[in-house]
């Protein structure tokens, strides 16, 4: 059965996200990476109810990084000096293996992170919250079409591959096959979001978009006192770290 | 209300609009008929203010809308229009309703909000409003809906829903019924007879003359960018027809009976026990069906009723949940739906998204190269399927540069360049007009009488009874009632 994370407020949830890249560059330490990757990306991902399509957009988007920092670094680390297998022209040394570790954590963690908020989140409730928060209404909907955008060219990519195997297109478990359709795919894809982005525009300014009112919400504001002053204060304490950490420490 | 004075209207390469006038007062009706291409799109989104003079076009004559009268004499001076100010006055529903989704919007009663949102309306008016309007047009039940997900039909009903929302005083409308089925169609009457009682003023877009158009509404006949009628109501056989433009719900000629030959012994679609369901839940069962070599079957039923849904289990695109579809004495089960291309075509129902290539002639020659043909014999193909369908004139036209007559028969030239035995065709007449429809008729009625199968969907009864041997009706997912013409 399907569980849907649904305990805060999409606005709480990305400046959580962020707040945690943040401490994810600053710190720099593969084990605060790991420690995030496994204690806040896994149980957020896996209680999402989007896991599956977390877990798909993941491993396209960091799977193919991961390796190319582990050979990159694992076999030609310019200062590795612990070598643990000698291959002639390259070496597994310990030192390259510990930096594509530290850097593999940070990038997993960091999009991790992001994938996980942004695509088990509710856009129109976030926009809702934006928009109850008198944000600027530009931004709000360029950010709000930006994360809407993904769901649409997915559903537009799946018809025009279903007109194309109805004229005969077969796909195969062939690379070279998968790799012909996307090509087959991305022509008309973007032609046809081109034709629609030039009608939704004029549409939008037709409805008002571009006005100069104060918009409002046909949606309630499910933001809360708490949750606003929560986001306040982590924001607070995250600086006042990251100031320590660089600054601080150092004295 | 609206007053529109043009003198020309002219795109860079040379097409436009020449020599049109009309002025639609408060609570009055105008319908603009044409067939494709002649200029009826172009016109509409003139006077719903969306063009932005100098761009592309010159526009030459005045244009008044609420009081407000703009002069253009296409120079680089010509005003500039605030659509957001223009919109509040004039609410716009163009073509092609999936490109006018805000796109943030969850629900479909926030994509009807979405214009009164943006014009700061307090909640609570914003709220009874949409309520207000979605029991008008039919959507309370599908207001908590994501808009994305609707069928064509329904979508079609959030736009004019969220056109008129905002109350705006004179509408626009391009093919409003297109897709729509009875109901969604009535309800739509309902409501612009009601809008025009409360004063609201109705320009109308059509392809074909709406059947019943009443005594006060003026019509207007554009041909190749100009007006060649202009007046109130329209009877048949008055000189008004012609021109590509005939009445909606008027058959075609069902041609010769000794045609109809259907060879019984030989089945070309065999059904059994099929269900299907998205998830949990059931869209689809039927128990059997048998269509025979040589028989032209309509499938249909209101908007949602599992139409499509059973046509795209003819060539694979959905799999049953349980039960066997056959094709031509062959299981489905196993055989992908690209191989299938050349025993099934396969027409959608919105063109635009089949249409990929880059020239009228690759896109009819992609299924005959898919499907194993030299690329000469696929031209061979493609040449001759684009000149049964009347497009031998433009090979190297851009699949979208045609009109949407044109690019409907194209998709058809495409599907019948592999030459299928067996036509699904998902409302194949929804947009077309009258030249569009007797060429689709006299191809139909050629592939069948020539021992092909078709499988049709459509809203379009008396089409179908033209063109069809019998008929099922579909409601909620179940054959409700088998017709015989």
């Amino acid at each position: 059965m399907r569980v849907r994370r649904r305990i805060f407020n999409p606005l709480t949830e990305l400046t959580l996200a962020a707040l945690f890249v943040v401490l994810v560059l600053v710190i720099n330490n593969w084990r605060f990476s790991l420690a995030v990757l496994l204690l806040v990306v896994f149980p957020a991902a896996v209680t999402s109810g989007r896991a599956g399509r977390i877990a798909v957009v993941f491993g396209v988007l960091v799977g193919p990084m991961l390796l190319f920092l582990l050979l990159l670094h694992g076999l030609f680390f310019p200062e590795g000096a612990t070598v643990l297998l000698d291959l002639g022209i390259a070496a597994v040394t310990a030192e390259g293996l510990l930096f594509a570790l530290s850097m593999g954590t940070r990038i997993a963690a960091f999009a991790g992170l992001l994938l996980t908020a942004v695509l088990s989140m509710d856009v129109s409730e976030l926009l809702a919250t934006l928009t109850h928060r008198r944000w600027n209404r530009k931004l709000v909907f360029v950010l709000g079409a930006a994360l809407g955008l993904a769901p649409l060219v997915s559903e537009r990519a799946t018809e025009i591959m279903k007109a194309q195997r109805a004229r005969g297109l077969v796909v195969t478990r062939n690379p070279l096959s998968k790799l012909r359709a996307l090509v087959m795919v991305g022509r008309p894809l973007i032609a046809g979001l081109l034709i629609d982005a030039g009608d939704r525009s004029r549409t939008l300014e037709a409805r008002g978009f571009a006005g100069t009112v104060p918009r409002t919400s046909y949606r309630a504001d499910t933001d809360t006192t708490v949750q606003r002053t929560v986001r306040w204060v982590m924001l607070a304490a995250v600086v006042v770290f990251s100031i320590w950490w660089y600054i601080g420490r150092a004295g | 209300m609206i007053s529109l004075d043009l003198r020309s209207f002219r795109y860079d390469d040379g097409a436009g609009l020449v020599d049109i006038a009309f002025t639609l007062p408060a609570g009055d009706r105008v319908i603009v008929v044409g067939a494709s291409g002649s200029g009826k799109s172009t016109l509409a989104g003139l006077v719903a203010g969306q063009f932005d003079a100098g761009q592309g076009h010159r526009f030459v004559g005045t244009l008044t809308v609420s009081g407000e009268r703009l002069t253009f004499d296409g120079s680089g001076s010509d005003p500039r229009i605030d659509l957001g100010a223009w919109g509040a006055h004039v609410g716009y529903v163009g073509q092609r309703p999936t490109a006018r989704l805000s796109m943030v919007c969850a629900t479909v009663a926030e994509e009807i909000a979405f214009g009164l949102a943006n014009r700061g309306v307090p909640v609570e008016r914003m709220h009874a409003l949409v309520q207000r309007i979605a029991e008008r047009v039919g959507l309370t039940d599908l207001l908590e809906r994501d808009p994305r997900r609707l069928s064509g039909g329904e979508l079609q009903r959030v736009c004019i829903a969220a056109a008129v929302v905002g109350d705006p005083g004179s509408l626009v409308l391009d093919e409003p019924f297109k897709g729509l089925d009875v109901t969604g169609r009535r309800d739509i009457e309902v409501l612009l007879a009601d809008l025009r009682q409360g004063g609201t003023s109705i320009l109308q877009f059509e392809p074909m003359l709406p059947s019943g158009v009443d005594s006060g509404s003026r019509v207007i006949m554009l041909v190749d960018g100009t007006t060649v009628a202009d007046g109130l109501g329209v009877v048949e056989g008055n000189g008004w027809l012609g021109n590509g433009v005939g009445i909606e719900g008027v058959l075609p000629d069902k041609g010769s009976p000794s045609a109809w030959a259907v060879t019984k012994e030989e089945s070309a679609v065999l059904i059994r026990g099929l269900t299907f369901s998205y998830g949990e839940d059931p869209v689809l069962s039927i128990a059997d069906l048998d269509i025979h070599r040589g028989e032209a079957v309509a499938v249909l039923g209101p908007n949602g009723s599992g139409k499509s849904t059973l046509l795209q289990h003819l060539n694979g695109l959905l799999r049953p949940t349980t039960g066997t579809v056959g094709v031509l004495g062959q299981d489905l089960r196993g055989r992908s739906t690209g191989s299938l291309a050349a025993t099934v075509g396969y027409l959608f129902q919105d063109t635009d998204q089949q249409l990929f290539e880059a020239t009228a002639l690759r896109e009819a020659s992609y299924g005959p190269r898919a499907s194993g043909r030299s690329a000469k014999e696929a031209e061979q193909l493609a040449l001759q399927a684009l000149d049964d369908v009347g497009l031998a004139d433009v090979l190297d036209a851009h699949p979208h540069d045609l009109c949407f007559r044109q690019r409907r028969l194209l998709a058809l030239a495409s599907l019948m360049a592999t030459g299928p035995a067996i036509w699904v065709l998902d409302e194949p007449t929804v947009g077309l007009d009258l030249r569009g429809r007797e060429v689709l008729a006299q191809l139909i009625r050629r592939h069948t009488r020539n021992g092909g199968t078709l499988v049709m969907a459509t809203h379009e009864a008396a089409f179908a009874e033209a063109v069809c041997h019998r008929g099922l009706r579909l409601e909620g997912g179940t054959v409700a009632e088998r017709l015989q013409y």
